[in-house]
Parts: C-alpha cells; sequence; structure tokens
C-alpha cells in the first residue's frame, strides 16, 4: 500500500511538474532543429545552384572569347590570302592568348582544308560533308558538339565564317580537348560533386567523373530537369540508382546542358552531422532531464511519505499519549474508589482485631452480642470485596475490546422497547417520558443488545437528573440526517455544570454520591457508540436541563476496534 | 482524663459506624456526620474537640467544611482524612489550619494517635488563634509538598 501510493505521488510529480514543461521543451528543439535542417538543406541547394551558375557563366565565357579571339583574327586580314607560315604565327598568337587553341586551320567554300598547323595531317582534306562545315555555312560563328572527324579523336571546334569579295572562307580552330575538359570537370564539391557537358540529345561532350566518356550516351539523361534560361535545382536518381543533388544550366553557343551535380548523401553530409548531433545533444540532454526529473520525483515522493509516516506516527503517538493521560486519570480514579472499600474494610478489621483481643485479654469475653459485632464486620468485609470487584471489572471493561454483534434492526419498536424497560421507574417519579420519530426512517445496522445498554443509561441519567423537579420531562427523538440516524435524549433536569462537561465520559467521574453512582454509565456508553461507528455528544445548561445526542452511521461501520 | 470529644465526617455510612465504636473503645465520645453540612450543625449543637474530616465528599469539598469550621470554632482541632489522590487538598487543608492528615486506608491506632495529638496541641494553646505553628506542622507541609 505504501509503495502504491509512493509511485502515485512520483507519477504525479512527474506527469503534472516535469513532463508539461519537457515535452513543451522537446517540441520547441524538435522545432528548432527542423527548421534548422530545413534552411541547411536549402543552403545545399542554394550553394550547387550558384556553383553552376558560376561555371555555366565560366564556360560561356570561355567559348565566347575563343570565339572572339578567331573573329579577330578573321577580321583583321584577308583570310584568302592567308599562307602557311602566316598561319603559324597567328597560331601562336592565339596560343599566347589562351593554351585552348589546339590547332588552326583554313576551308575554302567547297570544304577544302586549304591550310592547316597543327598535329595532325589534316591539309588537303575535304570536310564538305562533315556536320559542321554543313552548319558553319548558316552562322558567322559555329560552335561545334564534340565529335571524332579524320583525326579519330572527340573534339569539337569553333568555326569563324568570312565572307571576302564573292566567296566565303572558314577559319576553324580546335579547342584543345584536355584543356577544355579539365575547365569544365575541374570543380571541387564534396567527394562527390562532378561537373559535365552534356548536349541536347544526351550525348556527353566531356569526360565525367563518375563514369562516362564524350560521345557515349548519358545515360542519366532523362533524370535530368532544365531551364530556358535560369539555373534548375533539384532532386534526382541516376542509372546506378544513386540520388544526386543537380544544378543544370543551359549554354546557347553551342547548345550544351552544363550539369553540376553532386551525390545527395555527399551533399547533406555536414548537415546529416550536425542534424545528428543536434538531435544527439537534445536526445543525451533529455534523457539526463528525464533522470534528474525522475530521481527528483521520487525524492520528493519519498519525502511526501516519510512526512505521511510520521505524521501517522505521531497521530498514533497523540492516541497513545491521550490513552496514557486518560489511564492515568482512570487510575487516580480507581486508587480514590477502591481506597474506600479499602477503609472500610480495613476498620472492619480493626473492629475484629480489637474484639479478639478482648477475648484474649479477658476484658471482654465473647458473647452473643460480640459474636454479631464480628459477624456483621465479616458481613461487611465481604460487601466491600465485591465492591472492590465490580470497580476492577467495570475498569475492565472500559480496556476490554468486546465483540460487536451487528444486525439490522426496526428503530420504532427497538426504541420504544427501551423506553419500556423504564417506563415503570418513570412514573413512579411522577416523570413525563415522550418519543417521536421522523417519518421514513431507514433501518439501522447496529448490535441492540449495547446499543439499547447505552440508552438506558442515558434514560437513566435524566431520570436522576430530574429527581426532586416537578413537571420532570424525558423527551426522546429520533431523526436521520444524510446518512445518519440521530437519537436525542433531552430532560429538564438539574444540567451538567460547565467545568464538568468535559469530564462526564471519563470513567469513574460522577457527582452522585458515594454508592449511588460508579461513575461508569457514561463512559461505558460513550465506548459503546464509538465501537458502532458513532459519536455522543452533549449539551447542557445547569438548571435548565441536558440533551445527549447520539449518531450513529447507516453505511457499514467498519467494525472499529474500541482504541481502548 | 476527660474524654476526647470527636466529630466524624464522612460519607461512608458503614466507616462512621464502625470508626465510632473503635473510637470509642479507645475512650472518646464520638459523634458522627455523613455530610459537611450536617458537620457544621453538630458543630453548633456540641462542644466537640477535635474533628475528623473526610476531604473528598460529594456535594461539599471538604477543604471548604474545614474552612467554615476554622471560621467559626477556631478553637477546634481537625485532622482530615484523605485518599492518595487528595493530596493537594490535604497540603491546603493544612495551610488553613488543619492539624495533620492521615491517609486512607488507615490505621485505627494511627488515628489515634493522632486524635491524642491534636487534643494535647488544643489544650496548648487554647485561646491563640489558629494560624498554623510549630515546626511539627511546617514539616508537614514541607514533606506533603515534596512528594
Amino acid at each position: 500500500m505504501e509503495a502504491e501510493k509512493f509511485k502515485h505521488t512520483r507519477r504525479m510529480i512527474l506527469s503534472r511538474v516535469l513532463l508539461v514543461p519537457f515535452i513543451i521543451v522537446m517540441l520547441v528543439c524538435g522545432t528548432l532543429v527542423y527548421y534548422f535542417a530545413a534552411n541547411l538543406s536549402e543552403h545545399v541547394s542554394r550553394e550547387l545552384a550558384n556553383t553552376a551558375d558560376g561555371h555555366r557563366r565560366l564556360i560561356e565565357q570561355f567559348l565566347k572569347e575563343r570565339a572572339f579571339d578567331l573573329e579577330l583574327i578573321a577580321d583583321s586580314r584577308k583570310i584568302g590570302a592567308i599562307n602557311h607560315n602566316d598561319l603559324v604565327v597567328i597560331l601562336e598568337q592565339l596560343q599566347k592568348g589562351s593554351p585552348a587553341f589546339f590547332d588552326l586551320g583554313i576551308f575554302d567554300e567547297q570544304g577544302n582544308h586549304v591550310a592547316y598547323v597543327g598535329p595532325y595531317n589534316l591539309q588537303g582534306k575535304n570536310y564538305a560533308r562533315t556536320e559542321w562545315f554543313k552548319n558553319a555555312q548558316n552562322n558567322k560563328i559555329y560552335i561545334s558538339d564534340v565529335f571524332l572527324g579524320y583525326r579519330n579523336i572527340p573534339h569539337f571546334v569553333i568555326v569563324m565564317r568570312k565572307k571576302e569579295g564573292e566567296h566565303n572562307w572558314f577559319l576553324r580552330a580546335t579547342i584543345d580537348t584536355l584543356y577544355f575538359y579539365d575547365l569544365v570537370g575541374n570543380i571541387r564539391l564534396g567527394k562527390t560533386g562532378e561537373a559535365y557537358l552534356v548536349n541536347k540529345i544526351g550525348v556527353l561532350q566531356t569526360q565525367r567523373h563518375s563514369g562516362g566518356k564524350p560521345l557515349e550516351a548519358d545515360s542519366d539523361f532523362n533524370f535530368y530537369k532544365s531551364d530556358e534560361s535560369a539555373i534548375m535545382s533539384f532532386k534526382s536518381g541516376s542509372n546506378t540508382g544513386s540520388q544526386y543533388l543537380y544544378a543544370t544550366g543551359r549554354l546557347h553557343e553551342p547548345e550544351w546542358l552544363l550539369v553540376v551535380r553532386q551525390d545527395r548523401n555527399d551533399a547533406y553530409a555536414p548537415l546529416a552531422y550536425a542534424v545528428l548531433f543536434a538531435v544527439a545533444l537534445i536526445v543525451g540532454g533529455g534523457a539526463i532531464v528525464m533522470t534528474m526529473g525522475f530521481w527528483l520525483a521520487s525524492s520528493l515522493a519519498h519525502r511526501l511519505s516519510m512526512a505521511e509516516v510520521e505524521k501517522r506516527q505521531m497521530g498514533t503517538q497523540l492516541i497513545m499519549a491521550g490513552k496514557l493521560a486518560e489511564v492515568g486519570e482512570m487510575s487516580a480514579g480507581v486508587a480514590h474508589e477502591i481506597n474506600n472499600p479499602l477503609q472500610i474494610m480495613k476498620s472492619e478489621y480493626s473492629m475484629i482485631k480489637d474484639l479478639l483481643e478482648d477475648f484474649e485479654s479477658g476484658k471482654h469475653p465473647p458473647d452473643s452480642k460480640t459474636f454479631q459485632l464480628i459477624e456483621d464486620s465479616i458481613e461487611q468485609m465481604g460487601i466491600q470485596i465485591d465492591r472492590c470487584k465490580k470497580i476492577t471489572q467495570g475498569l475492565l471493561k472500559f480496556a476490554r475490546k468486546s465483540e460487536t454483534a451487528m444486525r439490522v434492526v426496526d428503530l420504532r419498536p427497538f426504541i420504544q422497547e427501551v423506553v419500556g424497560m423504564i417506563e415503570h421507574r418513570a412514573q413512579l417519579e411522577n416523570i413525563r417520558v415522550s418519543t417521536s420519530f421522523d417519518d421514513n426512517l431507514p433501518e439501522l445496522k447496529t448490535d441492540p443488545t449495547q446499543l439499547q445498554q447505552a440508552l438506558i443509561n442515558l434514560l437513566n441519567n435524566a431520570l436522576d437528573a430530574l429527581k426532586g423537579k416537578e413537571h420532570g420531562e424525558v423527551k426522546i427523538k429520533i431523526s436521520h440526517e444524510s446518512g445518519y440516524i440521530i437519537i436525542s435524549v433531552a430532560d429538564n433536569g438539574c444540567g451538567i455544570a460547565p467545568e464538568n462537561l468535559g469530564k462526564i465520559f471519563l470513567p469513574f467521574f460522577t457527582t452522585k454520591p458515594v454508592g449511588k453512582g460508579t461513575g461508569l454509565g457514561l463512559s461505558t456508553s460513550y465506548g459503546i457508540i464509538e465501537d458502532l461507528g458513532g459519536q455522543i455528544t452533549v449539551n447542557s445548561k445547569l438548571n435548565e436541563g441536558t440533551v445527549f445526542t447520539v449518531r450513529l452511521p447507516l453505511a457499514d461501520a467498519a467494525q472499529r476496534v474500541a482504541g481502548g | 482524663m476527660v474524654a476526647i470529644r470527636l466529630l466524624l465526617v464522612d460519607d461512608e455510612e458503614r466507616f462512621l459506624a464502625t470508626t465510632k465504636i473503635l473510637l470509642e473503645r479507645r475512650g472518646a465520645s464520638t459523634l458522627t456526620a455523613i455530610s459537611g453540612p450536617e458537620a457544621l450543625k453538630i458543630l453548633d449543637d456540641e462542644d466537640i474537640d477535635v474533628v475528623i474530616l473526610d476531604v473528598k465528599m460529594p456535594e461539599m469539598d471538604g477543604v471548604e467544611i474545614l474552612r467554615r469550621m476554622k471560621k467559626k470554632y477556631p478553637s477546634v482541632e481537625v485532622i482530615l482524612l484523605t485518599g492518595h489522590a487528595s493530596v493537594e487538598s490535604a497540603v491546603e487543608g493544612l495551610k488553613l489550619g488543619a492539624f495533620d492528615y492521615v491517609m486512607k486506608p488507615c490505621d485505627i491506632d494511627d488515628m489515634w494517635a493522632k486524635v491524642k495529638e491534636a487534643y494535647a496541641n488544643k489544650g496548648a494553646s487554647a485561646v491563640k488563634s489558629r494560624k498554623p505553628t510549630g515546626n511539627i506542622i511546617d514539616k508537614r507541609i514541607t514533606q506533603t509538598e515534596k512528594r
């Protein structure tokens, strides 16, 4: 029972005092972490997009500049008039500007490679049927996709078309592939970040770190999204199943797509760590708080239990002290009470001794008179011994826990029977006894014998109080109120002095002359009523009257063991 | 020797009767009263030397009776009869002028000895006022209070 109550108190403290604020704090933390994570992940995406944006600009710029370099050359001289040596010089000049220029060639409008500077043997070859030549017809500057060409190595070209007189001339430069791959692919982006170019039909234009060579079809092409002009940032998958964070941007000259991507796990790694750390902190902190809380609640509950136990102990001690005081008072009473019979017995004993002395000394020989005296004394001693017996019995009765035999009692006939027992005496003493009952009195579960004893005692006391008074009346009222039966015995007799009101229930307290009252009646009645789970109270005014009120519970009065 | 005139006051009928016989056998002439008022009445009507008075009696407190006796009949000596519970009353009584006290249940010879002492004291200071005098009284008071 103790353990249960302890657990209950602890649970109550935990839930009401600690749990609610804890939950709130957790919610706040959770929300913060969520927003933090969301913000951070957006940040990562934006970073990638920014990188893609910058990179695209870089590539576009590079291509634009190379094209412009060529344009400058083309515009500043007659292409048709350039001979081989001139071309060498021009290439050197171009390469000074940017090492990206690999070789240089001039083509006539039929597609013949009329002049060439570079490591391959391409001079004199005809390119009329090549893709790039066809496209170069339509645009002043044309940048091609990557192709193999005669050299059988993936490369792409920038072609400048110039009309001189009636004819078109074409100045073509090849961009150093390795240089270009490096330009495009060389970005540092975590462990898996890469950048590469694909054309609009999904053919890789540059090398891809995660696998894929130029001119190979990009197997992940279907996973891409892109926008006309803006950088598009999105999450998507790939052929291998890995999830990537993408940022794509279109180039227009040529129509390539720059793809910058990073493995999601890689991209979000720092975020994941941060969140994990935060969560670990929260969980750890939370665990500590919970432990502390639990410990605190336990400690508090324990203290409360202790306090409760102490309180109960003190209560018990108080009752004990009260009982000891009662016993003390009672002992004094008993001692005093027994003194009187002892006193008498002593004098009788002295009497007998004296008479026997007379017999022995011859002063007064035994005769019928003296024998009578001795007999009287002995008889008297017997009477006093009986008196002592009654006193100790009364004491024992007070101390003993009497067995109660509970029964359901119909109050009307019960009370009438009790009244019947004292009616005769009342009539003799010219005292009027009246009884009144409430309507619809419920039945009472009680011990009828003991209750009868208690009530008769009250009635007798009432009759005693009316001795010698005129118009003496004893009124008995039985009523019922909120779960209790109330029996009141009222008289208009001599009343009880205020200083005695506190003592009347004490054993051996009596205001009656010796032999007329043992002082045990009210204390016994008190004990009986307490045993039956009720209370007995008194109201009195000197020379006006007294009312004793007995309250008995209707509900099952648990058989309380009388405190002794 | 002139018989000591005694008045025995106690609320126990039988005690009065038996003790009366015992005292008369020892040479006192004894009257009895069962209550304070009755005792005072007898004092009005008769000449009494020594009163043996029970301190705890219903209706009238023994100490109160003593007070009245001493007021009206200062020359009468009073011996108090007390049960242990009423020792305080006995001490109060001594202060009010009782000669001595005897604890109940008392031995008849013990009582008789005290009666004789009281009688002797009466003779020794017949007309003086009844303030407690003599070392015996003070000693008894201190003894009692210590207890």
